[in-house]
């Protein structure tokens, strides 16, 4: 299977932080046929190993979404919602959405008082999540017996093939990174390594990054890499905070270790891969955070895929760094052996 | 023509191409008279059997809300403009397609890098951008070429009990329930007017109205709720599930007294469900038949529909039936 056709298959399977199961069961199989073993841990991470006599390495990235939930039924039958994660409110009028009830999936669409209505004030903000409803086109009495307060609300799929190999769709972040891990796992098919790698699709990333926290804990590898998405350029944003959309970054930083990183920069000019680099001073606010300090401590490195539109319905990618993040990820695996330990702070 | 059909085809007011010959296709099955006229709305014209009932004209726009391209960013983004009244709001982080046939998708920074006066600030059409994907400007000006029409992506679907999910039900359903009464047979001299350019200011009906020179005029329309959520009841527009909605005055016209109690006697002798509009928002094509020639008494049937003017628009089917079924017994009364 193409990067590309799971991406767009692994993107519309519901998990929300906190209830990631149907995703993780979607990984597992796709990742099975690829690895020696793989399991989902009682929280819904997905761990596959694909087995060499060592070091350890623990590759992450994370497969929970964000979205909405149910937070009060209205006696007009309307949902009232709260944020899994950090949403935008700006992104929500007028997106159909799917509630996860129990019963099965009902489509809904998000509403807000007409503008006519609003106040000249009000006319020139932006909705708040506390003014928006969800309208699911049925009476009160129908709605309180299917929908629970607490069920999922999982944003607007759409997966929408643009120019130049770009694709915007919901979860890029960060089933786009869950896909360079596929894609890497498919070039070792053919590749010898010493490494004893474990590819872990974290839970709960979006609320605190504790898949990430749990799993190399148990884990417990030598090295680690997670993958997260970055902020590409777009015109109204801080250009000394994004990233050109078109090529992998690799971060550096204090939580991020320098030998690693060199390590991958190295592999990545031997192999003629463009990469990028960003700066980051304290918190990555991405699994590599956790997983450093696990333990005892896990040299960990961070490679990012820039994205647009982080955390809306249309967050866009280009489809080319997938392959070429799990060509450097799998070039990287490739290299690592016994005598790195002796590396490390040198 | 299914509705199905109709919601999914792209015509933002000034570019009707595609639904016109929709309908004109459509239409010449039951209609041996059927025009394009000047303007570009479509005119079909039924002889009835009653020489001295009055001249009917039936009207329902054919265009919709959309967008089209007035620029373009250096790194190859498209600056657009709404062709219509469409709520930035609701169109943020939403899909189009530009021309026909180039997707693209309106983003907005994310909440990650947005200052406390950006989560505020209203998104406007000065800041928002279309993203085809291009990567710089010579490639965007050439995939989607200024003054270009752009269009919601969305598609039709049932949902809840009964209740359809598209855009531009303002006014497919007119448009549909339209070609359907043009299968049937009536007493009355029967003009169909379906028009363009209501949306930019009822410009296709005033042609329109000029050329039949009708009698009496019913507009089929959709228009807004305002039903749920934070709005409180005294301002509810009308309700879904409740009918037909029969208007008494809106921001355009004042309807004919007659009609209007013609209207709802008919629907309750009918068992047609009918329901007073009860604000006077809005405008529509009634407008410019009223005051076409010597004028021309004007009513105006809607469908209530929920989230109008963007791409997920919500109407009950059976609301929909109501104003086929009123407008139908309307013009079979003058035996």
């Amino acid at each position: 299977m193409q990067p590309r056709d799971f991406l767009k298959e692994v993107t519309a399977i519901p998990g929300l932080s906190g209830n990631e199961r149907k995703v993780a069961e979607y990984i597992r199989d796709k990742w099975e046929p690829l690895t020696d073993e793989v399991s989902i841990t009682p929280t819904n991470s997905v761990i596959a190993r694909k087995k060499g006599k060592g070091p350890s390495v623990l590759f992450a990235a994370h497969l929970d979404e964000i979205g909405l939930m149910v937070s009060r039924i209205e006696d007009d039958g309307s949902l009232r919602m709260v944020g899994v994660g950090g949403v935008d409110p700006r992104i929500l009028p007028s997106m159909r959405v799917s509630v996860l009830a129990k019963s099965g999936r009902l489509t809904g669409v998000i509403g807000a008082k007409a503008p006519h209505l609003l106040t000249e004030d009000e006319r020139n903000k932006n909705y708040t999540m506390g003014e928006l409803h969800i309208d699911l086109g049925m009476d009160a009495s129908k709605v309180k017996e299917l929908v629970q307060v607490g069920d999922e609300v999982q944003l607007e799929y759409r997966f929408t093939e643009l120019l130049n190999n770009r694709v915007a769709v919901k979860t890029c972040d960060d089933r786009a990174c869950v896909a360079i891990l596929y894609r890497a796992m498919q070039l070792l098919q053919d590749m010898r390594h010493d490494a004893d790698i474990y590819f872990v699709a974290t839970c709960q990333e979006e609320v605190g990054a504790f898949g990430a926290w749990q799993t190399s804990y148990q884990l417990f590898p030598d090295y680690a890499v997670a993958l997260d998405v970055c902020h590409a350029a777009t015109p109204d944003a801080d250009p000394t905070r994004t990233h050109d959309l078109t090529a992998v970054v690799a971060s550096a930083g204090p939580y991020l270790n320098p030998v690693l990183r060199r390590k991958l920069m190295e592999v990545a000019e031997e192999q003629n891969i463009k990469v990028q680099t960003s700066v980051v001073p304290r918190y990555t606010a991405t699994d590599a955070d956790e997983i450093a300090i696990s333990r005892s401590g896990i040299p960990t490195i961070l490679i990012e895929l820039p994205l647009k539109y982080m955390h809306t319905s249309v967050e866009l990618i280009d489809t080319h760094v997938i392959d070429e993040a799990a060509r450097l990820l799998a070039c990287f695996a490739q290299k690592i052996n016994a005598s790195w330990e002796d590396e490390l702070w040198t | 023509m299914d509705l199905k059909t109709l919601c999914e085809i792209n015509a933002p007011a000034g570019n009707e191409g595609e639904i016109r010959k929709a309908i004109v296709e459509r239409a010449k099955e039951f209609c041996d008279d059927v025009k394009i006229d000047r303007m570009g709305n479509v005119i079909c014209h039924k002889k009835g059997t009653n020489p001295d009932a009055p001249h009917v004209a039936i009207a329902a726009h054919m265009d919709e809300v959309g967008f089209i391209i007035r620029g373009y960013t250096e790194d190859g983004m498209l600056r657009f403009s709404s062709i219509g009244g469409i709520d930035p709001r609701v169109i943020v982080s939403k899909w189009v397609l530009v021309n026909g046939e180039t997707k693209g998708v309106i983003g907005a920074k994310a909440i990650h890098l947005q200052s406390k006066a950006d989560r505020e600030k209203l998104l406007d059409y000065d800041s928002l951008y279309i993203d085809i994907g291009a990567k710089d400007k010579a490639e965007a000006e050439k995939l989607a070429p200024l003054a270009s029409y752009v269009s919601f992506i969305s598609s039709y679907e049932e949902i809840g009990d009964g209740f359809i999910l598209a855009k531009a039900l303002d006014d497919r359903v007119g448009c549909y329930n339209m070609l359907r009464l043009l299968e049937g047979s009536y007493p009355c001299d029967v003009s169909f007017a379906f028009t363009v350019q209501e949306e930019v200011g009822l410009r296709g009906s005033m042609g329109a109205a000029f050329g039949i020179d009708a009698d009496i005029a019913i507009i089929l329309e959709g228009t807004a709720c305002n039903d749920l959520g934070d709005v409180k009841e005294r301002f509810h527009v009308c309700t879904p599930g409740e009918g037909v909605a029969v208007s008494f005055m809106d921001l355009s016209t004042i309807a004919d007294k007659e009609l209007f109690h013609a209207m709802l006697s008919i629907a309750s002798e009918n068992n047609i469900k009918a329901q007073v509009k009860r604000s006077v928002t809005g405008g529509n094509d009634a407008a410019a038949f009223q005051r076409a020639k010597e004028g021309c008494r004007t009513v105006v049937l809607s469908v209530p529909c929920r989230y109008i003017h963007s791409p997920s628009s919500m109407c009950k089917k059976s609301d929909v039936d109501a104003q086929y079924e009123l407008s139908s017994a309307f013009l079979k009364q003058y035996k």
